[in-house]
This record gives C-alpha cells, sequence and structure tokens, in this order.
C-alpha cells in the first residue's frame, strides 16, 4: 500500500494480473461498477478498457479532525475483492494510518507526490479542518487548514470522505468548540465529491474513483455535493420495511411484538425517510446487512448535521429542540393578531349585516 | 323596486364568513372543477369554470377581507365589482349554474365550489341581477304560494280526481298525524298520480299522513333565486303549519332542491332547529321496506334505469334508498357509467328550468345525459325530482329518443300486493 517506487508506471491491468484476478472477474466488476452507477451497458468494455491502461494514479489522503472509522470501513473487507485491489492499486502517496514512513519521511513523500503529480493527483480528506484555533489539530506542526490549502492547490479534484470532510460530521456539532468546518467551507475552487457517510460506504469511493479513471471526470453531483448514483434515492424508498410504514405497522418500543415481527422503525426514530444513501441496496459486511435489518433504525449519518438533528430515537415528526416557550410565545401572538384581526373583519361583516335591509319580492328589480 | 349594486355589494359582505375565506384562499387553480362540470363539457366554454362563476363573490373577499386587497383598494386597484361584472356574470350564475354540486366533490381541497354560487347568487339578486323568470316565480312564490300559481282550490279540485281513481281519501289538514306531506307545483299540475300513488303506499302501511291547505307547496324559489330573507319566510310557512298539525315528520316530495331547503338549509334559514323530523320520501318508503310494511307481488322485466338528482343524491345523499326500492321490483336494473354522488345533472335544476333565458342552454347541456343513456340503453327511466323528469321529457324529445320517464313512488304503488 505504501510508495512502491518501481510500480509506478505499472498500470491496473498489469496489477490485476499479477494479484491473479481473472479477467472474467474484472470484466463482471466493470459490469457491475457500471450498473451501480447507472451506465448503460455499452459503456462496460470503455470502463474496462480504461482501468486496463489507467496508470496507477497518485492519491494523497490527509486525515484531519477524525476516528479513523472512514479507513477502517474502506480496508475492512473479508475477504480479498477487486475493491480492494483498485485500493490497492492506487498510488497511495500519503496516507497517515496505512503508510509506513513516519516523521520527516512522510512529509517528504507528501512533498513529493505533490511536486511529481502536479495538477493530476488526487486528494481525499477524512475529517473536519478547526477554524476556531489551528493548534486543535495538526501534524508534523502544520495545522490542518494549512495543509489543505497547500495540498489542494495541485490537486485535480477532491474527495471528501465521511461525514466530517463533507459537512463537518461530529467534531462540527453544537456547540463545535473547535469551530469545525467541512472541506467545502475552504475549498471554492476545486471540483470537490462528498462521499458522507459515518463511515461511507466503501464501494461508492471505488464507483467514484473508477468513474475519474474511466472518464477523467466526476459524477453527477446531488445539491449537496454527493454522487447521485449513490446517493439519489432515500434509505426509505428502498427499505424492505417501507410496507410495514405504507400499512401503518409500526414498532413501539424495541421489545414489542412488532419489533420482532419487524416492523417499520419509524416511530423508533429512523432517519430513513430523509436520509439519501445506498445502504438500503448495496448493504454492509460484504452484503450482508444494513441496520435496518438488524433491527436498528437508520441515524441518517450521510446527512448534513445529522448529529444535531433530534434524539436518534426520537420519530422524525417530534421537534428536535425544546420548542415549548418559542411555542407558546408564537401561539399567543398568534392568537392576539389573529383576535385583533378577527375584530376587525368581524366589524366589517356586522356592519354590512347591520346595513342589511331584508329583501323583499319588491326588491328584486331595479 | 329598490335593487341596486350598492344593496348587493353591501349582501356579497354580508356573505363572507370563515367558509367562504377559507374556501377561497386554499383555491389552487388546478380546474378541476371544470371538467367536473357540464355546462363545460358541453360547450367547452372555460368561462364556464365553476369557480369562476364565483368571482363577484371573490372579488368582495379580496377587497374587503384580505391584507392586500385592502392595500389594494386604499390606492383604487384591485378589481372591482360594478355594473358590468354582475350583466356580465348573471348568464354563469344562474343560466349556467343548476348549483348540482358535482365541482364541490372533485375539488381537490375541499371546496364547496357550489355554496360560493349559490352565495353570489344572494348580491347578485339584492342587486337585481336575477332573471327575469326567476323573479316571476318567487313573486307567486311569496304572493301565491307556488312559483307555478298553483292555488289551494286548484290542489282540492286535483284531490278529487285522485279521490275519485283510487278511491282512497286524501287526508287534509289531520292533526296529530304521523307524516305531513308536501308536494311541488309540478305534481300537483303535471303529475297528480303522485298523490294517488302515495294514498295507496301509505294505505297499505297503515301509515297516518296528511296534506296542510295552508302549506302544501314543497319548492323554495327564495333559494333558487339567492334570496335567503324570501326563502325563510317560505320555510316558515311550512314550520307553522307543521306545528299547528302536530306532526312528526314533514316529507318532502320528489323534488331535488325543496329537500334541500326544507331539510339542510330549513333550520339555519329559520334560525332554530325544528321539533319535526324532514325526510325525503324515498328515506320514508325505504324505512317501510325495511319494517317489512311494504311488500311488492309483480316484478318488471323492462331494462330500467335510474337518474339521480343532484340535491337528493349527491346533495342530499338519499343514494342507496332509491336503489332497495328499485329492487323490490325491476328484474334488469342498470346503472348509468356514473351515478349515485357523481351523477350528471339534467341540466335544468338551481332554478334554470324557470329562467326562459336558459332554454337553449339546458337542452345543449342535455347531451350529457344523452351520451350516459346512450351507453346502456334503457327501454325507461325512473327517477324522483319532477323537474328533472320534466327536463328529461323534454332533452328526450329534443334528440329524438323515445324513452319514458317513471316516478319511484308512482311505479312502487303500482307494484304493490293487492
Amino acid at each position: 500500500m505504501t510508495d512502491i517506487p518501481e510500480g509506478k508506471d505499472e498500470t491496473l491491468g498489469d496489477v490485476l494480473r499479477q494479484r491473479g484476478i481473472s479477467r472474467r472477474s474484472f470484466l463482471k466488476f466493470c459490469a457491475t461498477t457500471a450498473s451501480m452507477m447507472a451506465l448503460p451497458p455499452s459503456m462496460i468494455p470503455t470502463i474496462a478498457h480504461a482501468l486496463e491502461r489507467a496508470k496507477k494514479p497518485s492519491v494523497i489522503w490527509l486525515s484531519f479532525q477524525e476516528c479513523t472509522g472512514c479507513t477502517e470501513s474502506l480496508t475492512r473487507a473479508h475477504s480479498v475483492t477487486i475493491e480492494n485491489l483498485i485500493f490497492d492499486s492506487i498510488s497511495l502517496d500519503y496516507h497517515h494510518t496505512l503508510q509506513a514512513a513516519s516523521g520527516h519521511a512522510a512529509e517528504e513523500a507528501r512533498m513529493a507526490a505533490m511536486e511529481e503529480n502536479y495538477g493530476k493527483y488526487l486528494l481525499v480528506v477524512d475529517g473536519s479542518i478547526p477554524l476556531g484555533n489551528p493548534g486543535y489539530s495538526t501534524i508534523a506542526g502544520i495545522s490542518n487548514y494549512d495543509m489543505l490549502m497547500e495540498t489542494a492547490k495541485g490537486a485535480a479534484a477532491i474527495i471528501s470522505v465521511g461525514t466530517c470532510a463533507a459537512y463537518g460530521g461530529i467534531p462540527h456539532a453544537k456547540p463545535n468548540p473547535t469551530g469545525a468546518v467541512s472541506v467545502g467551507e475552504i475549498i471554492k475552487d476545486k471540483p470537490i465529491i462528498n462521499v458522507p457517510g459515518c463511515p461511507p460506504i466503501p464501494v461508492v469511493i471505488t464507483g467514484v474513483l473508477t468513474h475519474f479513471l474511466t472518464f477523467g471526470t466526476i459524477p453527477e453531483l446531488d445539491h449537496i455535493g454527493r454522487p447521485k448514483v449513490f446517493y439519489g434515492q432515500s434509505i426509505h424508498d428502498r427499505c424492505y420495511r417501507r410496507t410495514f410504514y405504507d400499512k401503518g405497522q409500526f414498532a413501539e418500543t424495541f421489545d414489542d411484538e412488532g419489533a420482532r415481527k419487524g416492523w417499520c422503525l419509524y416511530k423508533l426514530g429512523c432517519k430513513g425517510p430523509t436520509t439519501y444513501n445506498a445502504c438500503a441496496t448495496t448493504k454492509w459486511n460484504n452484503g450482508t446487512s444494513f441496520p435496518i435489518e438488524s433491527g436498528h433504525p437508520c441515524l441518517g449519518c450521510s446527512e448534513p448535521e445529522f448529529w444535531d438533528g433530534g434524539g436518534f430515537y426520537k420519530a422524525l415528526s417530534m421537534p428536535t429542540e425544546d420548542i415549548s416557550k418559542t411555542v407558546i410565545y408564537t401561539a399567543a401572538g398568534a392568537v392576539a393578531a389573529g383576535v385583533a384581526i378577527g375584530a376587525i373583519q368581524k366589524g366589517r361583516k356586522n356592519s354590512a349585516v347591520a346595513s342589511h335591509s331584508k329583501t323583499t319580492i319588491d326588491d328584486l328589480e331595479k | 323596486m329598490s335593487a341596486s349594486l350598492e344593496k348587493g355589494i353591501n349582501v356579497l359582505k354580508e356573505q363572507v364568513d370563515s367558509t367562504v375565506a377559507a374556501f377561497f384562499s386554499s383555491c389552487v387553480h388546478c380546474g378541476m372543477c371544470t371538467d367536473a362540470c357540464l355546462f363545460y363539457t358541453e360547450t367547452g366554454d372555460p368561462s364556464k369554470t365553476p369557480i369562476l362563476k364565483a368571482e363577484p363573490l371573490r372579488r368582495i373577499w379580496k377587497s374587503e377581507y384580505t391584507l392586500s386587497g385592502r392595500i389594494a383598494k386604499l390606492f383604487g386597484l384591485g378589481k372591482k365589482v360594478d355594473e358590468k361584472l354582475l350583466t356580465d356574470w348573471e348568464t354563469l350564475v344562474y343560466d349556467s349554474c343548476t348549483l348540482c354540486g358535482r365541482c364541490s366533490m372533485v375539488c381537490p381541497v375541499g371546496n364547496d365550489i357550489t355554496l360560493l354560487i349559490r352565495k353570489t347568487r344572494e348580491g347578485m339578486a339584492a342587486a337585481g341581477h336575477a332573471p327575469e323568470g326567476l323573479i316571476a316565480a318567487t313573486k307567486r312564490s311569496v304572493t301565491i304560494g307556488s312559483p307555478m300559481g298553483v292555488k289551494l282550490p286548484a290542489l282540492q279540485a286535483q284531490i278529487r280526481h285522485v279521490e275519485k281513481d283510487t278511491g282512497l281519501t286524501i287526508p287534509v289538514d289531520v292533526e296529530g298525524a304521523d307524516y305531513m306531506l308536501l308536494l311541488s307545483s309540478m305534481e300537483i299540475m303535471h303529475f297528480p298520480e303522485f298523490i294517488g300513488a302515495v294514498a295507496k303506499i301509505f294505505n297499505k302501511a297503515g301509515v297516518t299522513w296528511t296534506l296542510s291547505s295552508e302549506a302544501f307547496e314543497a319548492t323554495n324559489s327564495g333559494i333558487q333565486i339567492g334570496v335567503s330573507d324570501i326563502a325563510a319566510e317560505l320555510v316558515q310557512r311550512t314550520v307553522d303549519a307543521a306545528e299547528k298539525l302536530k306532526v312528526k315528520t314533514v316529507i318532502s316530495p320528489e323534488c331535488g332542491h325543496a329537500y334541500m331547503a326544507i331539510r339542510w338549509d330549513g333550520p339555519n334559514l329559520v334560525g332554530k332547529s325544528f321539533n319535526f323530523k324532514v325526510r325525503h320520501i324515498l328515506e320514508v318508503l325505504d324505512e317501510l321496506r325495511q319494517q317489512g310494511r311494504l311488500k311488492t307481488s309483480s316484478m318488471d322485466t323492462q331494462k330500467l334505469t335510474y337518474h339521480d338528482p343532484c340535491q337528493i343524491s349527491r346533495r342530499g345523499g338519499v343514494i342507496n334508498e332509491p336503489r332497495n326500492l328499485i329492487g323490490m321490483f325491476a328484474e334488469n336494473f342498470v346503472e348509468m357509467s356514473d351515478r349515485g354522488k357523481m351523477n350528471w345533472c339534467c341540466g335544468a335544476g338551481g332554478g334554470v328550468s324557470s329562467n326562459e333565458r336558459a332554454d337553449e342552454i339546458r337542452l345543449k347541456v342535455f347531451q350529457r345525459k344523452k351520451d350516459q343513456l346512450d351507453e346502456i340503453k334503457p327501454d325507461a327511466i325512473i327517477s324522483a325530482c319532477s323537474n328533472c323528469r320534466l327536463h328529461l321529457e323534454e332533452g328526450l324529445e329534443e334528440y329524438g329518443m323515445d324513452i319514458p320517464l317513471l316516478s319511484l313512488t308512482e311505479i312502487l304503488a303500482e307494484h304493490l300486493e293487492d
């Protein structure tokens, strides 16, 4: 995984063949990727061709205010998959957790990769950036902000991995002591792909990488920068428990009859209806399951502000904050205004009623 | 001779209440009411859009009761209600609307558009923009007691004929009877057989009933022209008679708007609840059927269908009763494509039949009923409203169709066990 200088000129195809991946499995991967990304089948050969010949792209991975959960997610596979190998096949020139080098050598590797691939390397960021006080998080004495600005300058594109890098995530949660912000709030002049999730689904990363290697462009993104192919549908719309929701069958507690029967977890706080991610279709742990399948409501981890979006176990229709006072004041104000307006309206109507003269049959013609 | 624009505007102001405000502010201009209206479907004229017919009332609501409208009015802007508007709207409000209520059924936000048009008529009438024919009918209702000018001696003459034909006594002014039957002038003049049919059925079922010599007229022109003051006066006559004869139930006859006027609008018009019940004749007959007091002995093999009178079925909710009763004698009953609460109006309700100016359009929109009938080709049509019946007959003749019209009460009486 670390920088192997002699492998630099190898293509992805070479690496895969060396690892004993058959052409059949390779094409299967291309087909799966194409279908996952909603590309027409005619694109499969294009993907295969592009990946075959792709030079291992240089990737610099910066970790800021994060928990390494995203790296864990992306590297933790129970069997060797092509997704992993694609990862193995990129030239991951800098990654705190994974690189062998440390200290000055590590920083030198980053500088060298930047210089060598200026304008072409991919920058992956996980973790948020503290703007409150740069001292909250530094690497080799360099603040996260400075390192991001320096590294982003020569990047072809930036992938914000995880909700922290994409939207600020947990460090950004109230009261946000470090003044944490997302990558997108700092960098405005580079294409940024947000791959949120706490952690994100590994296949989304490889999908984005494949797209980049095949077309040299980034996939279509939604209004908050997420690839539409993976984040286009809500968990709720794709949830296998949706039929229970439609029928109004809900688990009321975690140990009631409804919970045992696998009914909808909406009332237990499921954020599925407002969360856009691919969990319900691609699932986790090599397609084993996803949280709702294990009986737990969706937390909505791929959405901005997910940590401040109300209690995890509060149903979506409940207010997220203590708003009783606001409600009372607003209601009181509205009632007062309503009474006042009502009185005025009533006055208008009463004067009309008062000036009513009984209509008789003699009053029907002019 | 004192109708004036000023009076009309004042009446429209009076008509605006929370219901009206809620309806106008929630209209999303989707136009779904358009396709529900036979005056649009048969003419293709978009000015027949139901909600548009309430435009005078909408303008008053907007300019008097909304902030933006009041500001606009302050600056002399906004759309005004003037003589021209009311003149232009006369034919939309009176000739091209039978208050059938079909538009209210399809409104996705639940606006009772029919109510808005009915309220618009209040202002139109007070401003002197009601049609001549309706004004004349209303005058006759108030002065003579019947829109067709039927006086008590005419009824008494018909009663004598019926008594001779049936051999039964028609009770008049019998105190303490269970039921007091109202009649529409049309029944008295055109279909006196109805009186005989009721007498026969009630005699068989052992029901005590009576007519009132003081208030036999069921119709209410005040409702049709849109003058609540007059409508209330006419309802009061029935209330007084029913209280005088101490009856338990007043029966509305085979007439659409009469039922709506006495049962649903009545208590609101006179401002108090009645101390007697009001039922439609079909409700009473179905109740007798349920109690086993009605038995038929012969079946009708003709292909029969039922035309739902709007005010009885859609606005009145009497939908299953006629079908239960028809089931007692019809072997071959077929329904029209749109029926029950979604039936199509005959085209002459809501005062349109009293308005000669609307003769042409009411026969034109009859095309809708014709299409419905062409689909099932019945041998005869049963209905429960004399006004529908007369207009259906006229429409069928106009379109060269030969299908007889039957009164449900009359045909039921014919099939009764001897």
